[in-house]
């Protein structure tokens, strides 16, 4: 074989592979786009469509009837105001505290720092299911309903990885910064608010999504906390209990149209984001 | 000069103030939604107190303990044809049969069901367990973990390795590679769990019979053979990218001029992967493998959505014995074992990240 040839086959096998990843990656998620788009009918032929046919005609014809039904349906659209708000709050309570805790961490000397980092480090790695029972006293014993309860449980994750990521960013900024400021006459906390924390900006963009994302993926306490009260389930809940309008089958297409409905949004989000999201995904891992 | 130094040590003193201000908050709430709740798992899981009930619990020492995690194993006599006073055999598979494990497991002060049964010097054991499912579950779990982190690593590198390599067009397999993981883990199941229907209705199905696997009727998640590798099989899909995201960073930070070095030296690929690649990426890699079994050894969407109460993970028998038993005092233990496992597992991993203090 001549070296343009061999050449030409490492290039086939490359792009080959590239495909394979491709499609392993992305075939799920057009499958149940795909799945979406069929009616009960459709659903049901076999050996199943790549695209959604007319079961007679074997012709090319989607229909958005399970789209319609996602959105007529009360649940599904209180559990994406539940998912929203629970998110949300967790989010903003979590950079708002973190925030703090991550300049204390980060610009000022104190007795105790490399304790509390310890202790901030382990609690990522916190296994949330071990306190369930627990967990579910203390929301209770506070009187807390399901979604402020969930809010208060979801800091468990967010907020010791929020503290992690802002304090690697705060030991980045120069210290002349908050040095100056002092000179001029600002309290530490003031130099915290006026000139550090515009500065963090991106930062707080990286750890604000990643903790979205781990509050809208939530599972378990959710599945808990609203098993006696189901107007307050969020969008994962919903979907694992999505109502069966025929008795014994479990409506898959409307099932695959909310799974589409809930995921283009997040993924186009981590799409407009993506350096930022690998950056905080990776920099615990590869900084520590 | 002593002017100056009482004036920085009463700074200090400031500095050093508001820093405690500042972490009062977060260590408030994480005393609030952490540490109290797991003191109270662990008081908890000495009693047989029940969930969402008026009734005073009582102090049961270490019983929801050996309840869980009793075990014993028994050696099952050969089952002896009275007649011929040979052992009797199968007469479909023509292996040799024993006596059934219910006769020689315990039942006194508890009962013991089996879990399992193993051959050893040609003999025959069985292993029982006060609580079956739960060793079980343990087992499934940690199965679960080994097979799927293991597959996620090899995957991820073999991934992270093309990414890594330039080419027109690796920033969309990047952007790709964020879908999986930026599912939702219970959405993920539900996609899975169509494409895994037990007919030609199921992709899976069909994709199989092409291949000539199977009659296009294989039940993925209601056949016990079939469940944990569908289990897995979804958990790899949906954290391979992660793992290969963290390698791809690890593989960046290796400076190109010891592959340049390695070509001009005549090393071909596979040495330069070998002698360069997996030395520098080692590191990274441990990190990422403890990180993804902490995750794993946690494992509670796939398995509650997919498989219900058919099979468990060790935290979905949690989620059961708390809600659908109401037994807070045993979940209450099992949260204890669950902590205990990931906790060795955490020491290790902060053992090999150590943590920058300043």
């Amino acid at each position: 074989m001549s070296k343009s040839m061999t050449k030409l086959v490492n290039r086939v096998v490359f792009w080959i592979i590239v495909g394979l990843i491709m499609l392993y990656l992305l075939f799920p998620f057009y499958w149940a786009v795909n799945s979406s788009l069929k009616n009960e009918n459709q659903l049901m032929m076999t050996p199943t469509t790549f695209i959604p046919r007319d079961p007679v005609t074997k012709e090319f014809s989607p229909t958005l009837d399970n789209y319609r039904a996602v959105f007529q349906s009360d649940q599904f659209i209180r559990g994406l105001r539940n998912s929203a708000i629970v998110a949300g709050a967790t989010t903003l309570l979590s950079l708002a505290i973190g925030s703090f805790a991550a300049f204390a961490l980060g610009k000022l000397r104190f007795r105790g720092k490399s304790s509390a980092l310890y202790i901030v480090l382990s609690m990522t790695m916190f296994p949330q299911v071990t306190i369930l029972p627990g967990l579910y006293a203390v929301i209770t014993g506070l009187g807390l309903t399901a979604i402020p309860g969930m809010i208060l449980s979801y800091l468990i994750f967010t907020l010791p990885f929020t503290v992690w990521v802002l304090t690697s960013f705060f030991r980045e900024l120069p210290i002349e910064l908050m040095q100056a400021a002092q000179v001029d006459g600002a309290t530490p906390f003031q130099a915290f608010r006026l000139i550090l924390l515009p500065l963090t900006a991106p930062a707080l963009v990286t750890a604000g999504l990643l903790a979205f994302i781990a509050a809208w993926n939530e599972y378990l306490f959710a599945l808990t906390f609203t098993a006696i009260e189901p107007a307050s389930r969020t969008v994962p809940v919903a979907i694992a209990l999505f109502p069966a309008l025929v008795a014994r089958q479990e409506p898959f297409g409307e099932i695959m149209a909310a799974a589409v409905v809930v995921t283009i949004p997040i993924v186009v989000l981590v799409l407009i984001f993506q350096r930022r999201i690998i950056a905080g995904l990776t920099a615990g891992a590869i900084k520590g | 000069m002593m002017f100056k130094k009482n004036a920085s040590s009463k700074l200090l003193q400031r500095e050093q103030r508001l820093a405690y201000l500042l972490l009062l908050p977060t260590f408030v709430v994480l005393i609030v939604v952490a540490l109290y709740p797991l003191g109270l798992v662990f008081v908890t899981s000495f009693t047989d107190r029940t969930f969402a009930s008026p009734r005073e619990p009582n102090y049961v020492g270490l019983n929801n303990y050996t309840q869980l995690l009793g075990m014993t194993i028994r050696e099952l006599p050969p089952l002896i044809d009275e007649e011929t006073g040979l052992q009797v055999v199968d007469p479909k598979t023509g292996g040799p049969l024993y006596e059934r494990p219910l006769r020689v497991l315990p039942r006194e002060p508890r009962r013991y069901r089996e879990v399992t049964q193993f051959s050893l010097f040609g003999k025959r054991y069985v292993l029982g367990a006060t609580d079956p499912d739960f060793i079980k579950a343990v087992w499934d779990t940690l199965v679960f973990t080994v097979v799927s982190v293991l597959l996620e690593t090899i995957l991820g590198l073999g991934i992270a390795l093309v990414v890594n390599s330039p080419f027109k067009g690796r920033g969309v397999i990047r952007a790709a590679m964020l879908v999986p993981w930026a599912v939702i883990t219970v959405v993920s199941a539900r996609m899975w769990q169509w494409m895994l229907a037990p007919t030609r209705v199921g992709v899976i199905n069909v994709i199989f019979q092409m291949l000539g696997l199977g009659d296009g009727n294989i039940a993925f998640l209601t056949q016990p053979e079939w469940q944990l590798p569908s289990i897995i099989m979804v958990d790899v899909w949906k954290t391979t990218p992660f793992m290969a995201l963290l390698l791809l960073a690890g593989l960046q930070l290796i400076p190109d001029e010891l592959y340049e070095a390695a070509r001009v030296d005549g090393a071909g690929p596979m040495r330069q992967f070998i002698s360069i690649t997996m030395p520098l990426l080692r590191p990274t890699m441990a990190v990422a493998l403890v990180f993804r079994t902490l995750d794993a050894l946690r494992v509670f969407d796939v398995f509650q959505v997919m498989l219900a109460q058919s099979r468990y993970s060790m935290a979905s028998y949690n989620y059961y014995q708390l809600i659908g038993n109401r037994a807070m005092g045993k979940a209450s233990a099992i949260g204890v074992i669950i902590f205990i496992f990931i906790f060795i597992f955490a020491v290790l991993y902060i053992r090999m990240l150590g943590v920058e203090t300043d």
